[in-house]
């Protein structure tokens, strides 16, 4: 670094919307694979494509794979992929596209450039607030959480953050889309958008705000995307979601989260492969079908606890090591990437929540030049909502982003003239240099310092305390950018039409 | 006209502008104002306020060490005519030394910064000041407080001697001792019959004002 003008974001002069987005600078790589290897696997994943196939439970999207290069085994529904069909798709593939916000200073510019954080999506409970017990999310808590979201320059775009149990679980989508939009001014990702019929009410919606379907196009302030069913297949319904997404030009991602030892083998090699067909026969299938539509390469992983078979999205060795690979087959394929962090099986914020946060954070950050990142938020193996995990998530992030800056070794920061001004014995307290500098000491919002006696005297406060109380403040006092009133009536009756009435009663 | 200078002196003792608070302070008191009005209301206000910047976390301890130095420069520009007024108020006065063999100051310093912005008279001996020394300004200074501070193990034995050469001189009952330092605890201040001990910068505040009754800021 050489700039002379060097300053800590966290002290930065704010923007004129009072925000500053705290993304990920460059991350150098780290390869967990020699060529041969990362060869070996790409091959093993075309092999996998062009034997085995992928099966997909939609006829339509069987008839339409029918005109193309693929082999389509209609009875059995499977598509097998030859090998050209696959990397001709890889190439057609996007490499960098704009996910907008209503707020363009939140717009995420998908080119490798930058790393951007999002809050969690869709966990089936939340930690009461009153009680500190998990319970079912409702209407009000999705706002609450939303705006909290929203609060955070940490956080660049949302998820919807839990499942809503006081809807209909077939209006859930269109409810949340709407809570996000409204409450938020960031980019929204609709993923629990499972069918055609939501998407096209979602697209509907993404119209409503951005003013027009070119300008969806243009300035696409939400996006969705496809989750794959480990092993190789697909579910009919999401990705007839996806392919509405791409004829509206809205950007939806190919998603893969292969349990391994049931949803994939049990080792972490084989695991990728399982992946990476999911993820490449997804695109192949975008790509071929809507040529240069916008999508990006998503895998995510998890473990199957060997004792009881339960699922276990807690971080250890093996999901940074299967981050690593596919990081290095995103990197290879040169597509815009999402991968997943902060797995945890902790219950509150502990130890071991603390630990695996910041392992999966780190063992991120080697996966170099990642666009999207997941996500903050959640405990309890991602089945649960908690807003000092955010909090306490954010804090990392922030000296993530911080570290990625460096340090600046100008003549004025070597400060030789104030140490030869100073000298032996004395203190650099009371120089102009200090009080020129130490704004850029990044400072913590939640680790604590304080002397034995004074700890004793506060309560024997804790970080988690401190956040949650934080949480609640931010909930209660920030106000996000109100949609226009007309833009809000509208997505208002979108919802009312889908749904018979307007909010959750 | 003499607020506004006021206001300008206050200004550059929060900037820590050392030419600007001396030279503010030269013609306030070449206006006629008195001392004892440039001090209180001047000098000492501008470090009641950093304070309150401080305990709002607006203000860091590097921004009170230099405010503390210029506030320092202006007290000595201030004091021949203060001594020559004789409606001028004498604050609470508090000595500070690093005891004897130890050359460590800058927690001392801290101290020091802390105790002028919350208003206090202090009297700063300095670093490795003998036990003798220290006695003789008791004797002549006659502050409420003395500070003592020790960085380490082997220097903290001062702190005792300092004490019981208190006592041998009679003056052990005219003043609070304090005692400081990384060396310090609370056990060793109760075992060598210190008035009070305190961690950080702040606990000397708050001690001083409780053995002094010196009101909060």
């Amino acid at each position: 670094m050489t700039s002379g003008e060097f300053v800590n974001p966290a002290n930065a002069t704010a923007t004129v919307s009072g925000r500053r987005p705290r993304t990920l600078g460059h991350r150098p790589h780290i390869d967990l694979l020699d060529t041969e290897e990362l060869d070996r696997t790409h091959e093993a994943t075309l092999d996998v494509l062009e034997t085995t196939g992928i099966g997909i439970r939609s006829e339509r999207i069987l008839t339409l794979m029918q005109s193309t290069d693929a082999i389509v085994d209609m009875d059995k529904r499977i598509v097998r992929f030859p090998r050209a069909m696959v990397e001709q798709a890889i190439a057609t593939a996007p490499r960098s596209y704009l996910l907008a916000a209503r707020d363009p200073l939140f717009d995420m510019l998908l080119d490798r450039s930058k790393g951007y954080y999002c809050i969690e999506g869709g966990l089936s409970d939340i930690v009461d607030t009153a009680t500190g017990k998990p319970r079912r999310p409702l209407y009000q808590d999705m706002v609450d959480a939303t705006r909290l979201a929203d609060s955070l320059d940490e956080i660049s775009f949302l998820w919807p953050c839990v499942a809503i149990s006081d809807v209909p679980p077939e209006d859930q989508a269109v409810h949340q889309t709407y809570i996000q939009l409204a409450n938020s001014s960031k980019h929204v990702v609709a993923m629990t958008t499972y069918n055609e019929r939501d998407a096209r009410t979602v697209i509907e919606m993404g119209t409503i705000v951005a003013g027009s379907s070119d300008a969806l196009r243009q300035r696409p302030v939400l996006s969705s995307f496809a989750c794959s069913l480990s092993p190789l297949t697909w579910d009919g319904e999401p990705l007839e979601a996806a392919l509405a997404f791409a004829a509206a030009g809205v950007p939806c991602g190919i998603v893969s989260m292969p349990v391994s030892t049931a949803g994939a083998p049990t080792t972490i090699a084989g695991q990728v492969v399982v992946a990476n067909a999911e993820l490449l026969s997804g695109i192949t299938i975008l790509q071929t079908l809507y040529p240069g539509s916008p999508t990006y390469y998503c895998p995510f992983s998890a473990d199957m606890d060997l004792l009881t078979g339960n699922m276990d999205a807690a971080w250890g060795p093996e999901p940074v090591l299967f981050n690593l690979a596919m990081a290095q087959l995103g990197r290879r394929y040169d597509l815009p990437m999402c991968i997943g962090t902060n797995g945890t099986g902790a219950k509150t914020q502990d130890w071991q929540a603390g630990v695996q946060h910041t392992l999966s954070l780190m063992g991120m950050l080697a996966c170099g030049d990642i666009d999207l990142i997941s996500c903050t938020g959640g405990i309890d193996n991602s089945r649960v909502f908690s807003y000092e995990q955010v909090m306490l998530d954010c804090e990392l992030w922030d000296i993530a982003a911080l570290m990625l800056e460096g340090t600046p070794f100008t003549e004025e920061h070597l400060a030789v003239s104030v140490i030869n001004d100073v000298g032996p014995g004395k203190h650099f307290l009371a120089h102009k240099h200090t009080r020129a500098h130490m704004r850029e000491h990044w400072r913590s919002r939640f680790f604590r310092s304080e002397t034995w006696a004074e700890w004793e005297s506060a309560g024997r406060p804790d970080p988690r305390t401190s956040a949650g109380e934080r949480a609640r403040e931010l909930v209660e006092a920030h106000t996000p950018e109100p949609l226009p009133v007309d833009v809000d009536t509208a997505l208002r009756e979108v919802v009312e039409r889908r749904t018979g009435k307007g909010e959750a009663t | 006209m003499s607020e506004d200078l006021i206001d300008q002196l206050k200004a550059a003792v929060l900037a820590a502008d050392a030419d600007g608070a001396t030279s503010a302070t030269s013609q306030l008191l070449a206006d006629g104002i008195a001392p004892s009005v440039i001090l209180e209301s001047g000098l000492s206000q501008a470090m009641l306020d950093l304070g309150e910047q401080w305990k709002l976390g607006n203000v860091f301890l590097p921004e009170v060490a230099a405010a503390a130095e210029v506030f320092t420069l202006c007290t000595e520009i201030v004091e021949p005519a203060l001594l020559a007024d004789a409606n001028h108020r004498v604050g609470v006065r508090v000595m500070i030394a690093t005891v004897d063999g130890d050359l460590h100051d800058l927690g001392k310093n801290m101290v020091v910064a802390m105790l002028k912005m919350a208003g206090f008279d202090v009297v700063d001996l300095g670093t490795d000041v003998s036990s003798d020394d220290i006695v003789e300004a008791v004797r002549r200074d006659s502050p409420a407080v003395l500070g003592l501070s020790a960085l380490l193990t082997t220097t903290l034995p001062e702190q005792r001697k300092v004490i019981e050469a208190l006592t041998r001189a009679g003056l052990r009952d005219q003043v609070a001792v304090l005692v400081g330092g990384a060396a310090a605890t609370e056990e060793w201040a109760t075992a060598i019959g210190a008035d009070g001990y305190g961690q950080h910068a702040p606990d000397a505040v708050r001690l001083v004002r409780e053995l002094t009754g010196a009101p909060a800021s």
